[in-house]
């Protein structure tokens, strides 16, 4: 931004950021800068986009913006909100600020609600926190919010609790508690990351609808540049801490700086070089793994009544994975995808039907390996890195300690990690490092079948596809098959050789990836244009 | 929630058997019997002796014995006491009210003392409140209850404000209920402090949990006021961990006192217990065992239904 456009809205701006600067005190004494010298402004109704990847600051933006910094964190800057200085407002004046002209939703709409009590209370809390309405008065403001941000039975979802909803339905009931006061301006910080493509259309909708009904300002912080194109006037590129670009959109998307290039585009071109050379599917000999006619059905009481609820998770689901093939399973949460992995991992017990690795029912757990979507969670903190991926050998009792620890340094190198790194907690590795390593513990069990649930969604745009790079090379050289799991259509067509749609359990459509986009199946046709929406003006791969 | 009830009733049900049994095991294997001691009386001979421990049912084998005491006790009665030659319900029931007495309102007033300050304790976590409060948190851990009451004694001796001890004033057997409440302060005062210490930490250690969550900086970033956070909204989401405690601390309801008791000549549950122990007096020790263990089952039972009614994910799951 010209140093003209800050001259001139100095004197009406909603938000103004100067010379923001964090650090974080580490357990050992040592200070990590994490926010260097960022600055901004914001008009009212505007929107402006924080586009980084992750570890990039973003997220202490979002809380130094609230004043949520927690307190081994030293913050220096200036921060002003329609005119106040935030920095210097007394704990009182805080308190009125916040949820009534400041909103803020976060990352995981699941943690943000309070778990025990009921969406209603939560919301018609905050508006009772910052105005003297009535209890009649505030649950009739509530309902309405909560019908604004699109729920069709308000009165039901009032009474509900958090675990009762799905995650969109969360993130829908968190925004209304943001907005129940009317805000002028709203910190999003990736509100649309842990949702499905579907839900994440849904959101994204609803936030650009509401930005124009209520006028809000909005900072939408996100790791997917597609995603922020769609919502925001103007973007602040972030790196490590600091601002690598900003202006609008035209500005950012023809930058030359390789690493604001890299948040935008995937050429992918280096995937499409590694698709070329795995060896195509086995197609005549038998089957790797087979699912056959799964049906799982979970029964769920209702509070004080005998009133059963049936969720068909799988109905009468069949899957046949060819060796050396890839076959990927999409569909919006709540579609059963995960019930069918489960249930092929052996972590859940179908009703029906029955899993046969390599034409048996599956008797050595390792051959069937899982890759999740946050390593973070599914990795021991505990260990370091060499023993995690020492463990599954440990189990398997292959070798000596020697050798096993010999294979497990072996393993990390082929994933891209150094061996040198073998003492390192996982917390110690980034987003991109973590799933290496996971994928390296994985290899350790010499799985037939690895299971990508999702493996790639949390990460940012450059290294999804470095990681996708090295599936597809690590595919070729250990004889792999892939069930990969996903909501994100984009690298199916270099990876998979066949897609199955997932809708209400059971699949309804098996299609071949490059005909996705034409098929006729309406839940196949809702993924593709939601994915065509989100992606639309970025980030489209071709193969 | 009837399932959900039963089900725990059953458990405590199946608890209450298994501790009169092994109770009855126990005292078996230790040496000797109330009349043994009774065999230095020379005006006692040995044949009496045996006829009274005949009238007892203590020369019958073990199963036998049991059987008798369990009939009995279904029926609510506890069997008799030897040295007081009364039924055991008669003998424990006042006991029991007048350790209520103190017991029941130390634990409320521990609760009420403990929730407020631990939640503020884990508020300001960082601050002097907190450093002053893990500090005396410590210090009240490591005081024993026999010390705090002696001091309390001492106390009453030199200030004369509050009664040394005892119940009433002994005279007026009136005993209005302003002299009873003069007589409860100092052993209530004794073991509410006695008490409160690990409370504490438990109330701000579960809070602390759930102020460090995403929901709880959310709460915050809407701008609550303080009061909402911490009551509406930190200490449902903590309650969990304490209602458990507090079912369990139902159990030490009879317990707890004993030694305040004893110091401070209050006439519980405590001086009976320590007598009966020391005599022998059978039915008596195990009356009032079975009375804790039924306290223990109820508080739990209580303990479930509150957690039933606090927390919606249980109300689901069960």
């Amino acid at each position: 931004m010209s140093s003209s456009a800050v001259q001139s809205s100095r004197t009406a701006s909603l938000l103004r950021a100067e010379g923001l600067h964090v650090e974080y005190a580490a357990a050992d004494g040592a200070r990590v800068c994490a926010l260097r010298d960022v600055s901004f402004s914001l008009e009212p109704s505007q929107s402006l986009g924080i586009l980084g990847e992750s570890g990039s600051g973003k997220s202490t933006l979002a809380l130094a913006l609230m004043r949520l910094l927690p307190s081994n964190a030293t913050f220096t800057g200036k921060i002003e909100i329609s005119g106040r200085d935030l920095p210097w407002l007394s704990s009182s004046q805080l308190r009125r600020v916040r949820g009534a002209e400041l909103a803020l939703i976060s990352q995981e709409p699941a943690l943000a609600l309070n778990p025990v009590l009921s969406i209603g209370r939560q919301i018609s809390d905050v508006l009772r926190a910052h105005s003297d309405v009535s209890k009649k008065e505030g649950a009739r403001r509530v309902c309405e919010i909560l019908e604004q941000v699109g729920f069709e039975h308000p009165e039901r979802v009032m009474r509900a609790y958090p675990h009762q909803l799905s995650g969109g339905q969360k993130q829908r009931a968190a925004l209304a508690q943001a907005l129940v006061c009317r805000p002028s301006l709203l910190i999003a910080d990736e509100p649309l990351s842990s949702l499905d493509t579907v839900t994440q259309a849904e959101v994204l909708d609803l936030l650009r609808r509401l930005k124009h009904e209520l006028n809000l300002g909005m900072v939408f912080i996100s790791h997917d540049a597609s995603a922020l194109s769609t919502i925001c006037d103007r973007v602040l590129v972030m790196k490590a801490g600091q601002t690598a670009a900003s202006g609008t959109w035209e500005q950012i998307r023809t930058s030359s700086d390789d690493y604001v290039r890299g948040l935008q585009f995937t050429s992918g071109a280096s995937c499409s070089d590694a698709s070329s050379r795995i060896s195509p599917p086995v197609l005549n000999a038998a089957p790797v793994l087979e699912v056959r006619n799964l049906s799982k059905t979970y029964v769920q009481r209702q509070m004080l009544s005998r009133e059963k609820f049936e969720i068909r998770a799988l109905e009468d689901v069949s899957v046949r994975l060819m060796p050396n093939a890839t076959v990927a399973v999409i569909g919006r949460s709540g579609s059963g995808k995960s019930t069918l992995v489960r249930c092929i991992a052996g972590f859940e017990i179908p009703d029906k039907g029955e899993v046969l690795l390599e034409g048996d029912p599956v008797q050595k757990r390792s051959s069937v390996q899982m890759i999740f979507q946050d390593s973070s969670t599914a990795l021991n903190p505990r260990f370091t890195a060499v023993q995690l991926v020492a463990e599954p050998l440990e189990i398997a009792r292959a070798g000596s300690k020697k050798e096993r620890i010999e294979r497990a340094l072996d393993l990390m190198a082929e994933v891209g990690l150094e061996k040198s790194w073998h003492s390192r907690n996982a917390a110690e590795f980034s987003g991109g490092q973590r799933q290496r390593l996971a994928l390296a513990r994985a290899l350790a069990a010499s799985p037939k079948v690895l299971i990508l649930d999702e493996s790639l969604s949390g990460l940012d745009l450059s290294l999804q596809e470095q990681i996708l790079k090295l599936l597809l090379d690590l595919h070729a050289r250990h004889n792999l098959s892939y069930l990969f799991i996903s909501h994100d259509l984009r690298f199916l067509p270099m990876f998979a050789q066949q897609v199955l749609v997932m809708e209400a359990g059971r699949i309804v459509d098996q299609i071949a990836p490059n005909k996705l986009w034409t098929s006729s199946c309406p839940a196949t046709r809702l993924l593709t244009r939601v994915n065509q929406q989100l992606h639309a003006r970025h980030a489209e791969v071709h193969s | 929630m009837i399932r959900y009830l039963s089900r725990r009733l059953a458990h405590g049900v199946l608890l209450l058997a298994g501790v009169s049994m092994l109770l009855f095991v126990f005292q078996k294997a230790a040496p000797g019997d109330f009349f043994l001691g009774m065999r230095l009386n020379p005006e006692l001979s040995g044949q009496t002796l045996q006829g009274l421990r005949a009238e007892y049912g203590l020369d019958q084998p073990l199963p036998q014995r049991y059987a008798r005491w369990l009939g009995s006790a279904l029926r609510g009665d506890l069997g008799p006491s030897f040295a007081y030659n009364l039924p055991v319900t008669t003998l424990l029931w006042p006991r029991i009210k007048n350790t209520l007495l103190l017991s029941v309102p130390a634990l409320l007033i521990s609760w009420l003392i403990a929730i407020p300050l631990g939640l503020l304790a884990a508020w300001r976590r960082t601050g002097w409140i907190d450093r002053i409060f893990s500090g005396s948190t410590s210090t009240l851990l490591a005081l024993p209850d026999v010390l705090l009451a002696l001091l309390a004694v001492l106390l009453a001796l030199r200030t004369h404000i509050f009664p040394v001890g005892g119940m009433t004033a002994g005279t007026d057997a009136g005993e209005s209920t302003a002299g009873l409440l003069q007589h409860m302060v100092l052993p209530v005062f004794v073991l509410v402090v006695g008490s409160v210490g690990p409370l504490l930490r438990q109330v701000r250690a579960s809070a602390i949990e759930v102020m460090d969550s995403s929901y709880f900086r959310a709460a915050q970033g809407n701008g609550l006021g303080r009061t909402t956070l911490l009551f509406r909204h930190a200490l449902p989401a903590a309650a969990n961990p304490l209602i458990s405690l507090f079912g369990l601390s139902a159990g030490f309801l009879l317990s707890a006192s004993i030694l305040v008791e004893v110091i401070m000549s209050w006439p519980g549950m405590g001086p009976l217990m320590l007598e009966a122990i020391f005599g022998r007096d059978l039915f008596v020790v195990i009356g009032a065992v079975m009375i804790s263990t039924l306290l223990l089952v109820l508080g739990n039972l209580l303990a479930d239904v509150l957690l039933y009614f606090c927390d919606p994910r249980i109300r689901v799951q069960s």
